[in-house]
Formats: C-alpha cells, sequence, structure tokens
C-alpha cells in the first residue's frame, strides 16, 4: 500500500490544535513513513491537491464566510474528514459569541474594547471573511466522518485516531482519549 | 423483610420488597446511571439516565423510582437502553451551554462524566443559545442557570434538607428556570446560605466563589473526613484539600449529628476569614510586640504562672485535648481556670435528645435560644419537622429567628401553660439554652417524663471544656490571664477581650486580632483545618477532628504547647 495522503486547515482556530499535532513529537517521523502531508496552515501549500487526499483534518469552528469555504473546500477533496478539537467538533468556545447578537459582538470587538481606537466607529466589512450568524461546529457546514473533542486534544488522542485510521478502522474514543478539555 | 426474586442481567438477585430497581441493583453491585437522584434526596424520576428496559414494559422505565416485585426482569445497558441514554445526554448537552473547557466543574462533572461513559464524541443536536442571566447576588455561591440541567436537586435539597423552602421553578419545559421564592434575586430571598443546593448541584450551575477555577478535578483533591468546629452540633464535614489549601467544605452524607446538612458559618465562614495568621510567638518589648523564641516566650508566660494567682479563660475553640492540657496547666500552676461561655441552665430530669429527634418531633419547645442562629443545623432540623405538622411552642418575647414558624408564643411567666400544652403531644422535644430562666426551666422538667431535651451548648466546645474541669468563670481581675482563644471567629472578639483585664496577658490564638492586641504574650494556634483531636458535641458524643491541612512553620498544636508549658513549672 503506498502512502496515504494528508491535508490539515484550521478555521476559527487558537492554532492549539495543530500546536497538539506537532505534541505528537517523533511520531510524525513514523507517520510520514505511512502519510504525505500535502498542505495544512503551518507548511508552504495551504490548500489540499486538487486531486485530493485519504484524509483531511479540520480545526476550530466556522465563523466566517471564509471559514464556510475552507471547510466545503476540505470536505471536496479529502475522502475521510476529522474535526479536531472541541471547537470543530462542538463549536466550542468561539459559540461563547452565539449567547450574544452578532451586532453587539461586532461592536464590542471592533469598536468598545478598552484597547481599541476606533473613534470612527467603523466595522470592516471588506477584504475580510463576514461573519456569519453564528459560530457553528464542522458537521453545522459540512458531514464529518471522525469526531475527536478535546481543548486541545491531547497528542495521544490525535496519533491515536491517526494509527486507528492507518489500521482501516474507524477510532472509538473512551477513556483517556475522550476529553472535552 | 419480605423480599421478592428478580434478574439484573441475567443475575438473579434478591431484592427486599418495596426497593427501587436503583436500589435493589445498586445492593447487588450493578452500576445504573443516575444524575436527578442524590442519595440523600428522595427520588424524583425526571433526568432519564437511569432508564432501563424491564420485561412485559412497554417502554423503558426509571430504574430510580420504578419499584421491585416478583419475577421482575431487568436490563440496564442493553443495545436499547444505552442508545437512549446517548440521547437523552445529546439533549442535556444540547439545551444549554455545556461546553467543558471553559467550566469550573470540568473533571468533576456528573454530566461530564456521563458523557465520557457513553462515548459522546458528539452532538447530534443544535444548540439553542439562548442566554439565561447569571445571579450573583449571593455572598458565597453564583447561580450559573446556562449550566443548569433542571434536575432540580438543589429544589429538593432545600426543602427536603435544609427545610427552607427557598427554591422553586417558573415556566415549563426547556424555558424552566429555578427561582428563589417569588423570583427576587437569590441574595434577597430567604435563602440561608447553608451551600446544600451547591453540594448536590450535579453540573457547573451553582459555582463556589472561593473554589471555583481552584483544581476541581477528583484526582487533584484530597477529602479529609473531619468535624466541624463553628458550634456545638459538631457535623460531620469532609475538607476538600488541594496542596495544603483547604478548597471548601462538604457535608458528610448520613454522618454525624445532621446527616450531612451544614450551614453558612461551617460551610464557607471559616473559608472567609482573613486575619492575619499569629505564626511566631510575640513578646510585648518596650510597649510593642516583637516575634520572640518558643523558649523565650514560653519561659516569659511560665515565670508569670509560677507567681500563682493566674486566671485561665478558655474560649470553648478547641479540642478537649487542648482543653484538658489547659486545666492540667492551671492545676499545676494553682490558678483558677474555666471555659469563657456562660453556663448552661440545669434541667432537673432532662432526658437527653440526639439532634435527629429533634426532626422527629410532633411539637417543639424552645426556651432562651434561638436555634437558627445559634446551632442553625438544629434550627433546620426542627423545620423539618414543622414541614411535617410538627407545633413550635416558644417561650419568651425577645425576638427569635423561630418566631415565625411559632403556633404560640409564651411569656416566660407562662411557661407552665407551655409545658402542659406539650404534654399532650407525642414525642415533644425542648430545645434549650444559656438565656432560659430558673423558673422556665422548673416549669419545663415537668416534662422530664415525656419530653427529650437538647441543650444548645455555647461555643463550639463548651461541653468539652466541662469535662475537661473547665466550668465557666465568673468575671474578675487577677494579675496574670491567660486567654486560650485558639481559632475563635472574629465574632467573638470583642466579648472575649473583655477578659483581657490582667497585669500581664496572654493570648494563644490562630490569628491576629484586638486579642493579641491587647497581649503581653501571644502564642501560635492552629486554625480549625489543622487540628488533631476530638470535640464534644452537645450530644455529648466525642467526634473526631482531623487535620486536612498541616500548620504553617513556626505553629504548635495547643496541647503541645500548653504541656510544654507546664513541664516548665
Amino acid at each position: 500500500m503506498g502512502k496515504i495522503r494528508l491535508a490539515t486547515e484550521w478555521l476559527d482556530a487558537c492554532a492549539g490544535c495543530h500546536m497538539s499535532i506537532l505534541d505528537i513529537d517523533e511520531r510524525i517521523l513514523t507517520l510520514l513513513e505511512h502519510a504525505e502531508i500535502t498542505s495544512s496552515p503551518i507548511t508552504d501549500l495551504k490548500h489540499p491537491p486538487a486531486d485530493g487526499v485519504d484524509v483531511g483534518i479540520l480545526t476550530g469552528a466556522v465563523s466566517n464566510t471564509h471559514q464556510v469555504e475552507a471547510a466545503k473546500e476540505m470536505r471536496e477533496h479529502c475522502k475521510i474528514l476529522i474535526a479536531l478539537g472541541d471547537c470543530a467538533v462542538f463549536g466550542g468556545i468561539c459559540t461563547m459569541r452565539n449567547f450574544f447578537p452578532k451586532e453587539e459582538v461586532l461592536r464590542r470587538g471592533y469598536i468598545e474594547t478598552e484597547s481599541t481606537h476606533n473613534p470612527e466607529g467603523i466595522i470592516p466589512d471588506e477584504g475580510i471573511g463576514i461573519l456569519t450568524d453564528r459560530a457553528m461546529a464542522v458537521d453545522e457546514v459540512v458531514p464529518v466522518d471522525v469526531y475527536l473533542p478535546g481543548c486541545p486534544p491531547s497528542a495521544d488522542a490525535i496519533w491515536y485516531v491517526i494509527t486507528e485510521l492507518l489500521a482501516g478502522r474507524k477510532p472509538v474514543l473512551s477513556g483517556e482519549v475522550l476529553k472535552y478539555e | 423483610m419480605a423480599t421478592v426474586n428478580i434478574t439484573i442481567n441475567g443475575q438473579k438477585i434478591t431484592a427486599q420488597t418495596g426497593q427501587t430497581i436503583l436500589q435493589a441493583a445498586r445492593a447487588a453491585g450493578v452500576d445504573i446511571p443516575t444524575l436527578c437522584e442524590h442519595p440523600a434526596l428522595s427520588a424524583w424520576g425526571g433526568c432519564r439516565m437511569c432508564l432501563v428496559e424491564v420485561a412485559k414494559q412497554r417502554t423503558l422505565q426509571p430504574a430510580c423510582t420504578f419499584p421491585v416485585s416478583e419475577g421482575l426482569e431487568v436490563w440496564t445497558e442493553s443495545e436499547k437502553v444505552v442508545k437512549t441514554r446517548k440521547f437523552v445526554l445529546e439533549l442535556l448537552f444540547s439545551e444549554r451551554n455545556h461546553y467543558c473547557m471553559y467550566c469550573q466543574m470540568s473533571g468533576d462533572c456528573e454530566l461530564q462524566d456521563l458523557a465520557y461513559r457513553y462515548q459522546l464524541d458528539h452532538w447530534t443536536y443544535n444548540r439553542t443559545y439562548e442566554p439565561k442571566p447569571v445571579d450573583a447576588t449571593r455572598s458565597y455561591f453564583v447561580y450559573e442557570p446556562n449550566r443548569c440541567i433542571l434536575c432540580r436537586r438543589c429544589v429538593r435539597a432545600c426543602s427536603e434538607i435544609a427545610a427552607n423552602h427557598t427554591l422553586g421553578l417558573k415556566f415549563r419545559g426547556a424555558n424552566s428556570m429555578i427561582i428563589a421564592d417569588h423570583d427576587v434575586p437569590f441574595g434577597e430571598s430567604t435563602c440561608v446560605e447553608c451551600g446544600t443546593c451547591l453540594q448536590v448541584c450535579p453540573t457547573g450551575a451553582l459555582i463556589d466563589r472561593k473554589s471555583a477555577y481552584r483544581y476541581r478535578h477528583k484526582g487533584d483533591v484530597q477529602k479529609v473526613a473531619t468535624t466541624c468546629m463553628q458550634c456545638s452540633v459538631g457535623c460531620a464535614v469532609e475538607a476538600v484539600t488541594h496542596d495544603n489549601l483547604v478548597l471548601r467544605v462538604e457535608g458528610a452524607w448520613h454522618q454525624g449529628p445532621s446527616g450531612g446538612l451544614l450551614c453558612v458559618d461551617g460551610r464557607f465562614r471559616p473559608l472567609y476569614d482573613t486575619r492575619g495568621r499569629v505564626t511566631t510567638p510575640m513578646v510585648r518589648r518596650n510597649g510593642k510586640l516583637e516575634p520572640a523564641s518558643w523558649d523565650e516566650a514560653l519561659g516569659l508566660v511560665a515565670g508569670k504562672l509560677k507567681a500563682g494567682g493566674a486566671l485561665g479563660v478558655a474560649a470553648s475553640c478547641t479540642t478537649n485535648e487542648a482543653l484538658r492540657a489547659f486545666a492540667g496547666l492551671f492545676a499545676k500552676a494553682g490558678g483558677k481556670a474555666g471555659r469563657a461561655e456562660p453556663a448552661l441552665p440545669v434541667i432537673p430530669g432532662a432526658r437527653p435528645a440526639q439532634v435527629s429527634d429533634v426532626a422527629a418531633a410532633d411539637l417543639i419547645v424552645v426556651a432562651g435560644a434561638d436555634p437558627l442562629e445559634q446551632n442553625r443545623v438544629v434550627g433546620y432540623f426542627a423545620k423539618r419537622a414543622f414541614d411535617k405538622g410538627a407545633r413550635l411552642l416558644l417561650i419568651g418575647d425577645s425576638p427569635n429567628g423561630m418566631a415565625a414558624y411559632a403556633h404560640s408564643v409564651f411569656p416566660e411567666d407562662e411557661a407552665d401553660k407551655a409545658a402542659a400544652m406539650a404534654a399532650g403531644a407525642e414525642k415533644p422535644v425542648v430545645i434549650y439554652g444559656v438565656g432560659a430562666s430558673e423558673k422556665v426551666c422548673k416549669a419545663l422538667s415537668t416534662l422530664k417524663d415525656k419530653a427529650l431535651f437538647l441543650g444548645l451548648e455555647p461555643g463550639p466546645n463548651g461541653r468539652g471544656a466541662l469535662q475537661a474541669g473547665l466550668a465557666p468563670v465568673t468575671a474578675g481581675t487577677a494579675p496574670v490571664v491567660f486567654l486560650l482563644a485558639g481559632d475563635a471567629p472574629e465574632v467573638r472578639t470583642a466579648e472575649l477581650a473583655g477578659w483581657l483585664n490582667g497585669g500581664f496577658n496572654v493570648v494563644l490564638a490562630s490569628r491576629q486580632s484586638a486579642l493579641t492586641d491587647k497581649a503581653d504574650v501571644v502564642l501560635p494556634a492552629p486554625i480549625w483545618a489543622e487540628q488533631n483531636g476530638h470535640v464534644t458535641n452537645l450530644e455529648g458524643k466525642e467526634l473526631m477532628v482531623q487535620a486536612a491541612v498541616q500548620m504553617p512553620a513556626g505553629v504548635r498544636s495547643e496541647a503541645e504547647v500548653l504541656q510544654a508549658l507546664a513541664s516548665l513549672l
């Protein structure tokens, strides 16, 4: 069997989940024996290749129009989609804003925060993703095949999921690899 | 007791008639998950976590309310059951804000535990994100309704355990909200902050201000079984600690005089004492208190005691061991010693009651005491009895926290009328305190063959002081006054300061206060959570006190200090 192809992307995320992926440490060498990492936010190539990958990993919630596109792009280019981390799985901490109207969130974020100097009260809307009404879990936008919650999931949990997939099994999480924090 | 034969998961079990499936399963070691159920509360059957498959029943049944019967066949983890429990959990998680990653309860949450148990790796249903207003108007804990699963444990705890009936519910279904009284802010309600609801809450909906976000994970904390030393009831508590720090205090269910019920004084107040600790002996030099070595301080005190005529005053806020050592010290020194608290009057022939007898009474007489202020748990037990129809006869017309519950109030002169009325009851209990006059006690003693009597001993360990031979001291002056203040709470400072009128004052105390300010020698003492030993409660039971945390460097146990002093005489 040849190497599988793997791509990752982050959406509304703090990068912690990608840090946790890197925390598999030297196991990444074993991974590279079995998989080719085609693209990720922390490599030169950012987008999954046109001919697709076997496994796509999305971290972060879907909170703006750009992230909706990125989630769809990954879904269209992968066979198995992993939602990795609490934000991708549940919406996570990003959903804190869902308890407030979008307008209030933008006003607070761009105008009212104590460290902000914005006397004209401009809320930018050009060249950036437009906030969706709510921060969403990935599966509210595209179908997800494997869920791995955690804030972030531990490197061991990530390694468990990857090795299960490499072994041709659907990962079933329990015990130490199933944590919401 | 009659038994029935049932089968749980194919295992034949003999169960007691009257048990629920849950009780029978637990007795047989079969674990059925629950959320709204709690061992100290009545069954509710609301959360649907304990649903089990029962042969010949059309639908799954809640194990916590379904009674066992002959030949009953039950499956607790069948595919259908597991699927349903997962479904219930998904609904619970979807309804409000149940994001664990920023919840202070994570790691010690019953909802989270169940989600892990049933391997919930995502939620199928959309969340509503309807914000519910947080209520932070109470002093010691916060209500976060967005974390609430509406299990009503708190409501039941408030009614059944604390008998306070503050908590209720408004609206229906998913919109239901826990409310206080007729929907007023909790801080303005009839809530007494006993914290029972806080302790039984299975999720993060009730947040302890002191310990929130400080080591919640079960593996991160230790629980030490000990006895509350805030009043003479002596409730059984568990001090929850991490790294030599008391995070919170919890009641120990089904143990001690109160069975797990605590009051605001026991659960919260000791953790909010902000007075600085005394961690080294202090000696007054040129009018100023200065740190001194133990040898110097003890030598100085021993010298003063040797001169004779010293007066020893013990605030009964310490262990039997320390009180005995105090009495022993003064026996050797030849001075007079006693406890600071006044004497509880003697009712001739009175048979002593247990605290639990109060809740079982059909008539309660209160004389010379305000249990809801002095020994709150006794007051809550009385309120449990009132809920079952017991009448309260209050003697004396001074303001009393129990007045609102009184069937009749008698002036002291008419105590005999109260006694006559009580004589007609089945199980009367008399609660009396230091305020009961001789005349009232005489009238109440006519009930000696009928009633049980609970004397509210003043001071947390007043009984222990008496047993140590420390009878109440009457005011007097002495060339040397030695005050064993121990871990006396701040509210007693003014009262205890009245004793410090000697030419030379020695104060053994855990914290700095106006008492230590008046002292010529200050000796450090442990706080309650650092004590090892025993106390004797108002029932006369000797209860064990166990250190939950270690004393700061430089502090020694009171008994050790007092024995060291005695050896210097």
